[in-house]
């Protein structure tokens, strides 16, 4: 009686072993799932953001995002499998290059943005430097108003792109300083090649003054001698310079008289014609110079020739040194105006047949471009 | 044979339940993400960005989490029941904060603007007050050319404000004009002072 039932209980203990070896069996076979390495990944890629990797690395971090999204895919893929029959290596190989890629972004993107962000600061320093030049050399000439437009639009794109460095917007702020860039060095180029173009005309001036001075030292009487870009008018006496005064200009004072109603004044060797005073003239005192003389008729008279001016344009005339000056900025049709006081003096001492000689300047374009005086 | 029989049978079953005995809680899922929408809707991701992005991370944790328990053969979702339910929570409120941010960002604009433009009309009047000495005139046509382009830029800042897409746009775009406007208004009135004394 007891023999079978020892029997029958050996025989469960043995199944219930051989049934305990199999779950252990079936437990161990599982494959461990990718936890940790998926975590690491997307912390990875989570720390690559935050550190605006998508700005300034975008292509590693789309690359990091992309591994990540394909680790987790291929792992819902292997769990849809039955579950000793899982492979979590392709998971696992993701996720490492996940990982892989975004620490790279993070890595690219802190040397992209402190090379974004010194460029930046680079870029907007010289570009202040140069509004500066702009304001301080450029402003007195006769721009077009297109010109003066576009510097004060690059200043103002030049501000935005400060508030995006202040903000570490580098991105930004370096897509406008790039534009602002275009607006203030165009606007900057345009004004200097105006200026050096209008300097080609340099050594004739100095020969013109040297020679107007030479004249007054030779005959001891005085001449005058009038420079367009500091604006100024001296006044000299037996050689020596006695006296200086600000003048002012046509609206398009910068080079030489071309024809009536251009707005310009003459350059070259001139002479009072004719003292106007009172009623005869409006300007409070004028002296009225030779203008056309015989050289400014020969030239109109080439250009219209040549179609560079049309059949019926006339040369102009009535240009006169005068009074009622002061008023800012260059405003005659052609003529130079002084100050009342000052062209009492330069009436006073001048009579028909003093040298009028007006030049674009004394100074070398060096000396202006550095001084802007 | 018959105590054999229910062995097996008890094996089976109780396999079977501690291998079905959790699933995705979906739903919950889904609402979460659903909240994230919306907050995304409500342009969290413009004005909160730093908050929306935990958003996004909390979400890919809540992921992690569903596969990890797919994984196993004891599977148990109770716990990411509980996050989404969570996510689901916090994304709601933030919409919320979008919108209030939003809302701040916005008077913050409109307040801008309306110090820019009352400036701008402040430099036009001082502009016909100031004094026009040697060079003022080119100064003044230098302002002048200033003061357009920044009420172009206003005007540009007006048009992104009413269309409402994105405010923290016109903050900038104000606040550069706001700076230009400034510095005309210091630069005129010095001028305008030097010469009253």
């Amino acid at each position: 009686m007891r023999g079978p039932l020892i029997k029958k209980l050996i025989y469960i203990i043995l199944i219930s072993v051989f049934l305990g070896f199999l779950g252990w069996l079936f437990i161990a076979l599982i494959p461990e799932p990718p936890v940790t390495e998926l975590e690491q990944a997307s912390r990875a890629v989570s720390q690559a953001r935050d550190n605006n990797s998508v700005i300034y690395s975008a292509r590693l971090f789309r690359e990091a995002e992309s591994y990540y999204d394909s680790a987790m895919t291929s792992w819902q893929t292997e769990n849809n499998r039955f579950i000793l029959f899982r492979d979590y290596e392709r998971v696992k190989m993701f996720a490492a290059l996940s990982q892989k890629k975004a620490a790279e972004a993070r890595k690219n993107t802190i040397v992209r943005a402190n090379g974004m962000r010194l460029s930046l600061e680079t870029e907007t320093a010289r570009l202040n430097a140069e509004i500066a030049a702009f304001e301080k050399v450029f402003l007195s000439l006769p721009l077009p108003p297109e010109t003066v437009k576009k510097h004060a639009r690059g200043k103002l794109l030049l501000r935005e792109a400060e508030i995006d460095l202040n903000k570490g917007q580098y991105v930004s702020g370096n897509v406008k300083v790039t534009e602002a860039n275009e607006y203030i060095t165009s606007s900057y180029t345009y004004a200097r090649k105006i200026l050096e173009d209008y300097y080609t005309g340099y050594n004739r001036w100095q020969e013109l003054v040297r020679a107007t001075v030479d004249e007054s030292r030779r005959s001891g009487s005085y001449v005058i001698v009038i420079e367009k870009i500091p604006g100024l008018c001296h006044l000299y006496h037996a050689g020596k310079k006695r006296y200086t005064f600000e003048a002012e200009f046509g609206s398009n004072w910068i080079g030489d008289k071309i024809n009536g109603g251009d707005m310009a004044t003459p350059e070259g060797q001139y002479e009072v014609t004719k003292k106007l005073s009172g009623a005869s003239t409006k300007y409070h005192k004028a002296l009225l110079i030779n203008y056309p003389n015989k050289q400014d008729i020969e030239e109109f008279k080439y250009r219209v020739e040549n179609g560079h001016l049309p059949s019926d344009a006339r040369i102009g005339g009535m240009i006169e040194v005068h009074g009622d000056g002061g008023k800012g900025g260059n405003w005659t049709e052609g003529c130079v105006a002084l100050r009342n006081n000052d062209m009492d003096v330069v009436f006073r001492h001048s009579k028909p047949g003093t040298p009028v000689t007006i030049i674009g300047s004394t100074i070398t374009l060096e000396e202006y471009l550095s001084t802007g005086k | 044979m018959k105590n054999r029989f229910f062995l097996v049978v008890a094996t089976v079953a109780a396999v079977a339940l501690m291998t079905s005995c959790g699933k995705v809680p979906q739903a919950n899922i889904d609402a979460a993400v659903a909240a994230i929408d919306s907050a995304k809707t409500m342009q969290a991701d413009i004005y909160l960005p730093g908050d929306f992005a935990a958003l996004n991370d909390s979400l890919t944790v809540i992921n992690q989490a569903v596969e990890a328990q797919k994984s196993k053969l004891f599977k148990n979702f109770k716990d990411v029941k509980v996050k989404a339910d969570a996510l689901a929570v916090v994304a709601g409120e933030l919409a919320g904060k979008a919108v209030v941010k939003k809302d701040e960002v916005k008077a913050e604009a409109e307040t801008l603007m309306t110090q820019a433009k009352a400036l701008l009309e402040e430099n036009k009047t001082l502009i016909a007050k100031a004094p026009k000495g040697k060079e003022g005139k080119a100064v003044l046509d230098e302002i002048k050319g200033e003061v357009t382009v920044i009420e172009t830029s206003l005007t540009e800042a007006q048009t992104i404000f009413d269309a409402g897409t994105n405010y923290m746009q016109v903050l900038d775009k104000v606040k550069a004009a706001n700076e230009a406007l400034t510095a005309i208004n210091t630069e005129l009135k010095d001028a305008i002072a030097k010469v009253r004394r």
